[in-house]
């Protein structure tokens, strides 16, 4: 297994000295060079995450870059910056160069309701696009091991005799929508609380601060035990053998609501596309390619991720995905906001 | 629970058969710990490459060993220089440094050598037989009883504040003000950034840190000759026998080391909680219940031991919620994840179930890493002292180049270098204008963590503030800090009395007949 794609670094300075031990790692390890990937400049590839470390998304960027290596043997260098929901990250982003080495990694559906909902100078499509899908996941409501609802009938219940608290990653997710949009169809009242990332919204769950928690589900799925997913706002279960074959939220409370996902997804600033656009057509193919390995199906299995939940969806799907999220923050506006 | 003997014994020696990662591993985070900015945390983050390579244990245990000396690290510039390695040292200069003022480096060191290593390696034995009981403390306290254990830190501006109160308290405002700034915790609306980008997710700790204490500390340096007065400079670096004299005169606090190690490991294992909050705590209680209260400040021994071994008693509590609930106490514990799950390694209670000698086995390594840096307090208490008498004219220089490279590490902002330069202004106003530092960066440190606890209950309790006394933990912890805030200016005040009192009737004794 390489090692040269796992550094993540905030630190530029010392990135660089580590980056060149790790490419000599990489290089006697791995020998690969694709003729194809050859035209593709020299150099780091810098990754901005718009979170903070060991978060979902760094696990899910590691896992893909420690394949990707493969086909695009470039050292992969990470830069975290979390604060104000992402917002931070995405700004800092664009403060790069606008070229095909200069990466975000993203989670859509909570970045685009983000930008969406706050002051933040940047816009999809005119200023950063999402070039490759690496994962979806619905969204899920679930709850700690030994907490007292068993079901989302009862806690649905429960909602409509008193607010029921739920933890979420922050206000502008797309697991917030499906709560008040829940909420608003059944009558059900649910305070949410934003915990300001996804561990501690879990470990509020788990611990019984919360009555529950909506999250991305792969968080439940990774907590193995401890957590008991009890709905899941999509038209079906994508892995009802790891939920205990959860229902969808729409079976339980007879409701139409839309699937809420979210997508992890590449992205690089507009002006990279426009410029550069048989590089970024290089590293198109080789994310395919990386998404099609099955050692990065082992690789996203082994980081408790269900492999079910890889999306190779291209620029066109990422796109469509992002306008629709962005539709649903304008209809939820008011309500995510508290204006 | 790990009760069988046989099977602590096998993991401890275990443990003990990977020395060679340990001792570099203690190597490199004594140094990380010492340079602000780099710490534990971001010291693993760079070397993960590395990590990522080895075998899943060896790798975790080169973490711990390394998470473990950054702390003991982190002491020695706070006492030598008053520039605390990381947040969790900040309250060790309140002592410390006023011992090494006093020419008393060596006994500082190794006051703080010793609280750290004991300390560690009875939080670390607690845990290996105590993890499962551990692992329900945070079933229990959750932001209320967050807010109440962080205003205990808190109080300990009062303590500061008490040669001049007004001053005091204005630096504990002031403090709490710049913590207020960055985005709020609900809608990610930003406060008092000045449209600063890098000022979003609130004052950055470190250049903090380093302005207020190293900065401002080079400017004041720059003022005199050495560290120390000539008459407190020692004229030869400390013997081997007077070095070890000290170590092991140091082990006569075993009592206080051991209290504050398990307060420490208590508080380490809440979430949102750490180093600098059970330090504070750890200093504060430790003046409540000192027999020289009115010392803490000048230089007094149990100034050094209450946070160093506190901030030594966290390490293995923040690995509790990882290691048995699955989610990451801390950013350190985060990075370890990253690790357990690039190898596919479960976490929580899998790992117990699956990998029970790993899980434990990290508790051990832990222990173990103290035991291994025993050897090394000796040459460092002999040696590092020497600092003290470099003249300034080349340690003020050398602090200042060396910490504004700290603060960028972090971040990787050039930004946070005029942060720390201008926290370092700030730092030197206040020394000048008799305002304590440690006051103004305690509000630095805990407003942000008291304020997210305060939204988060309040919100879970649809505004009622009323929520903040709805628990019985938590309202045993008011209780306390009630206490521990009245019963000092009442005792103190019931001593006068009875003085007084006395006098009246000595007088009255001494009048002629």
């Amino acid at each position: 297994m390489s090692v040269c794609t796992k550094m993540p670094y905030r630190k530029k300075l010392v990135a660089k000295t580590s980056c060149a031990a790790a490419m000599l790692l990489g290089a006697l390890s791995l020998g690969i060079s694709p003729s194809f990937a050859q035209d593709f400049p020299e150099g780091n590839i810098s990754v901005t995450i718009p979170t903070g470390e060991g978060g979902g998304a760094d696990r899910d960027a590691r896992s893909f870059a420690q394949v990707w290596n493969k086909y695009l043997p470039r050292n992969v260098e990470f830069s975290y910056y979390p604060g104000a929901a992402g917002q931070v990250g995405y700004e800092f982003y664009m403060r790069g160069d606008a070229s095909p080495s200069n990466l975000l990694f993203s989670n859509i559906g909570p970045e685009v309701i983000m930008l969406e909902l706050q002051d933040v100078p940047v816009e999809i499509g005119e200023d950063i696009v999402y070039i490759q899908k690496t994962s979806t996941e619905p969204m899920a409501i679930w709850v700690g091991a030994n907490s007292p609802f068993e079901t989302l009938e009862q806690l649905i219940e429960e909602a409509k005799t008193r607010p029921v608290t739920i933890s979420v990653s922050r206000l502008p997710h797309p697991a917030t929508i499906g709560m008040l949009a829940l909420g608003e169809a059944t009558g059900a009242e649910f305070n949410l609380i934003p915990f300001g990332g996804g561990n501690p919204t879990a470990m509020a769950a788990i611990t019984g601060e919360v009555d529950a928690s909506a999250l991305p589900l792969a968080n439940p799925i990774t907590f193995g035990e401890e957590a008991r997913v009890l709905g899941i706002f999509a038209d079906e279960n994508p892995v009802p053998d790891q939920t205990n074959d959860a229902p969808t939220v729409n079976e339980v409370a007879g409701t139409d609501l839309p699937p809420l996902t979210s997508s992890r997804a590449w992205a690089v600033q507009a002006d990279a596309i426009a410029e550069n656009p048989e590089l970024i057509e290089i590293l198109k193919q080789t994310m395919r390619q990386t998404l099609e390995d099955p050692e990065y199906i082992e690789a996203v299995r082994a980081s408790g991720v269900p492999a079910e939940f890889i999306d190779p969806g291209n620029q066109e799907e990422a796109m469509q995905e992002a306008a629709e999220t962005r539709e649903l923050a304008i209809q939820y506006r008011d309500l995510l906001t508290g204006e | 629970m790990l009760y069988e003997l046989d099977t602590l014994a096998g993991l401890i020696g275990h443990a003990f058969s990977l020395w060679w990662i340990m001792i570099p591993a203690i190597a490199v985070g004594l140094v990380a710990g010492a340079v602000p900015g780099f710490a534990a945390h971001n010291t693993i983050i760079i070397l993960l490459p590395l990590t990522l390579a080895l075998d899943v244990e060896v790798a975790l245990v080169f973490m711990v060993a390394l998470y473990c000396a950054s702390h003991l690290g982190g002491g020695v510039p706070a006492i030598l220089v008053n520039i605390p390695g990381t947040g969790g040292a900040a309250a060790t200069t309140l002592d410390g440094y006023p011992m090494t003022k006093k020419g008393q480096a060596v006994r500082a060191l190794a006051l703080c050598f010793v609280a750290s290593v004991l300390g560690g390696l009875i939080s670390a034995i607690v845990t290996l037989f105590a993890l499962p009981v551990l692992s329900q403390v945070g079933y229990y306290i959750h932001s209320v009883e967050l807010v109440v254990v962080m205003l205990f830190g808190l109080a300990l501006i009062a303590s500061i504040a008490a040669k001049d109160m007004l001053k005091g308290l204005i630096a504990g405002a002031f403090g709490l003000m710049l913590g207020a700034m960055g985005a709020d915790h609900i809608y990610a609306t930003p406060r008092g950034t000045f449209g600063f980008l890098e000022l979003f997710d609130g004052v950055p700790l470190v250049p903090a840190l380093i302005g207020l204490f190293a900065i401002s500390e080079a400017f004041v340096m720059l003022e005199q000759k050495t560290v120390v007065s000539d008459s407190d400079r020692p004229t030869a670096p400390p013997s081997w026998g007077e070095s070890s004299r000290e170590i092991f005169n140091a082990f006569r606090h075993w009592w206080q080391i051991t209290w504050t190690a398990i307060l420490g490991l208590v508080i380490g294992v809440l979430p949102g909680a750490g180093a600098s909050i059970a330090s504070f705590v750890a200093y504060q209680q430790s003046q409540f219940f000192s027999k020289t209260p009115e010392l803490f400040g000048t230089g007094h021994p149990q100034g050094v031991i209450a946070p160093e071994s506190a901030n030594n008693g966290v390490t293995t509590g923040t690995l509790v919620p990882l290691l048995a609930i699955g989610v990451p106490g801390g950013s350190t514990a985060a990075v370890m994840m990253i690790v357990l799950q690039f190898h596919g390694v479960p976490f929580g209670p899998r790992l117990f179930v699956e990998q029970p000698e790993l899980a434990y086995g990290v508790i051990a390594a832990m222990a173990v890493s103290y035991i291994l840096m025993i050897p090394f307090m000796f040459p460092m208490v002999r040696y590092m002292s020497r600092v003290t008498v470099i003249s300034t004219v080349y340690l003020a220089p050398f602090i200042v180049a060396f910490t504004l490279v700290g603060a960028f590490v972090p971040r990787g902002f050039l930004f946070d270098m005029s942060v720390a330069v201008a926290f370092g202004i700030i730092g030197y106003v206040a020394r000048k204008t008799g305002y304590h530092v440690a006051a103004i960066l305690i509000g630095v440190i805990l407003g942000p963590l008291i304020e997210r606890s305060f939204l988060l209950a309040m919100r879970i309790s649809n505004n009622d503030p009323m929520v903040l006394f709805s628990s019985n933990i938590g309202n045993l912890l008011w209780v306390l800090l009630v206490l521990s805030l009245a019963l000092p200016p009442a005792t103190s005040w019931w001593r006068r009395r009875g003085e007084r009192t006395n006098e009246i009737q000595k007088g009255f004794g001494d009048e002629p007949r």
